[in-house]
């Protein structure tokens, strides 16, 4: 049992990385990725939204979409119970944690639509995860995402250092280290496999 | 009813169904979690300038406008908002205004590629703090302009540009918030009233003969200024001429005086005055 979560969450992690084998997300992992703070934030934010949104979803499909034979209206769903998830999110948290929300709260709204996250949902589903499964992939799906922004962080400050050349610079260069990163991630093929005996 | 029908309403219906939930648990956390704002606080985030500096010494405008409601809170601590910002917060406030002085940021460095020779070849990070780390920066002279752009960064009204090696800061969009003199290893940008017309652009202590040899255009300290100037306001620190700014009277005996040009007008041409300081003149 405490093996399938370690693969489980090993995968999302390492080997089905979100953004670096899945390619999703790859917006705000751009758009955010420019220093270590702003990617710290967004990537706390996610992995909020994750957690909350695989812990609805999964009900909702199971217990609501299932029965009534509607699973082709699961993708509009989602996104609807999504979008309207983080907006309470964002109010409760204003409230209730002002330090949290000033961390989290610019990056709340951005990640409303982020594929990433209607990714997971729709991923848990179609994986046949029961409810601790689905937590434990999305949980990993967070931390794979944060560890994917922190390095690709470090990876751009560097950038912002180098003598790029000119037809280079900018959004290609940036392009191509991520493509970089992303093909070191292939390194990780079957490991989790090997070490957990899955 | 036909079973095609019924095949489009009932996903219609669930559909509608959630939207209507989710819209009414909408409202009722908006109500429940509603944080009540200070309004005077709202008001004068509005009136400040919004351009995050950080030049008053608070995280950002919010931060400012924080601090501001508190009662005898200075009001004055805007640069960026200058005169008309301040009487603002204070009309909201009703409270007196602190009128703050309108300061401009002068790199006191002329030492371009001309003036200055390299020592050595520096190869490293591409930054001033990097460079000034290795014997003072490759310059010929230690207390100049390394030209890395460390301000230029650190400006957030993008008045700063690196030109021939050294820091130009144009006067018209700076606005006195201070951080480029925070970042400069050197220390050689310094915050000076608006209405000040000569500057010393050298901080240069060596000795005269040892001065002209790294830089063509540094302060030779050779105290012709001191003896020119009729109100006594330039002294020497070390062989570098020092202008006490409250004491200068514009008549530029200084700068025809000196040698070097290490003495130069702030604006290029004497008498010469900018709108900004010239509606600060009429206030006044």
């Amino acid at each position: 049992m405490s093996n399938t979560f370690l693969i489980i969450i090993f995968s999302a992690i390492l080997v089905d990385n979100f953004v670096l084998s899945k390619f999703m997300g790859i917006c705000s992992f751009l758009g955010v990725s420019k220093n270590l703070k702003t990617a710290m934030g967004m990537s706390g934010a996610v992995v909020c939204v994750m957690l909350v949104a695989s812990a609805i979803t999964w009900p909702i499909q199971h217990f609501l979409l299932n029965p009534l034979k509607l699973g082709y209206l699961q993708t509009l769903v989602f996104i609807l119970v999504i979008a309207a998830l983080v907006q309470m999110i964002e109010m409760i948290m204003k409230k209730s944690m002002p330090p949290l929300h000033k961390a989290l709260g610019i990056y709340l709204p951005l990640i409303t639509t982020n594929c990433a996250v209607l990714g997971v949902t729709i991923l848990n589903i179609n994986s046949n995860y029961t409810f601790m499964e689905s937590m434990v992939n999305a949980l990993g799906a967070g931390i794979g995402f944060t560890l994917s922004l922190f390095l690709f962080s470090g990876v751009r400050s560097r950038i912002d250092k180098a003598d790029v050349p000119e037809a280079l610079r900018g959004l290609p260069i940036t392009l191509i280290s991520a493509s970089l990163v992303a093909v070191s991630f292939l390194g990780f093929k079957g490991l989790v496999e090997n070490l957990f005996g899955g | 009813m036909p079973q095609s029908l019924v095949d489009i309403l009932i996903p219609t219906g669930i559909m509608l169904g959630i939207a209507l939930l989710l819209g009414i648990l909408i409202v009722i956390v908006s109500r429940v979690f509603a944080v009540e704002k200070n309004e005077t606080k709202e008001k004068i985030l509005e009136a400040l300038p919004g351009a995050n500096c950080g030049g008053c010494g608070f995280a950002g405008c919010e931060g400012y406008a924080d601090y501001l409601t508190k009662p005898g809170a200075n009001t004055a601590l805007c640069a960026v908002g200058g005169v008309d910002c301040a009487r603002e917060i204070a009309s909201i406030l009703g409270t007196e205004a602190a009128i703050p002085e309108k300061k401009v940021a002068v790199p006191r460095c002329q030492g371009t590629c001309e003036q200055t020779s390299k020592r050595y070849v520096y190869l490293g990070t591409s930054s001033c703090h990097a460079a000034s780390g290795l014997l003072g920066g490759p310059n010929s002279c230690t207390f100049g302009c390394l030209g890395f752009g460390d301000c230029v960064a650190a400006c957030a009204f993008g008045a700063i540009t690196i030109k021939d090696g050294i820091c130009k800061i144009d006067r018209a969009l700076c606005h006195g918030c201070g951080q480029c003199v925070k970042v400069c290893p050197k220390k050689l940008i310094e915050l000076m009233p608006i209405t000040a017309t000569v500057a010393v652009r050298c901080q240069n202590e060596w000795p005269g003969a040892r001065t002209r040899k790294n830089c063509s255009i540094g302060c030779i300290g050779c105290q012709k200024c001191v003896r020119s100037c009729p109100q006594g306001a330039i002294s020497m620190r070390e062989s570098l001429a020092v202008i006490d700014q409250s004491k200068c009277i514009h008549c530029d005996a200084c700068v025809n005086g000196c040698p070097t040009h290490a003495i130069a007008f702030l604006r290029g041409e004497p008498k010469k005055q900018d709108n900004h300081s010239e509606s600060l003149a009429q206030e006044k």
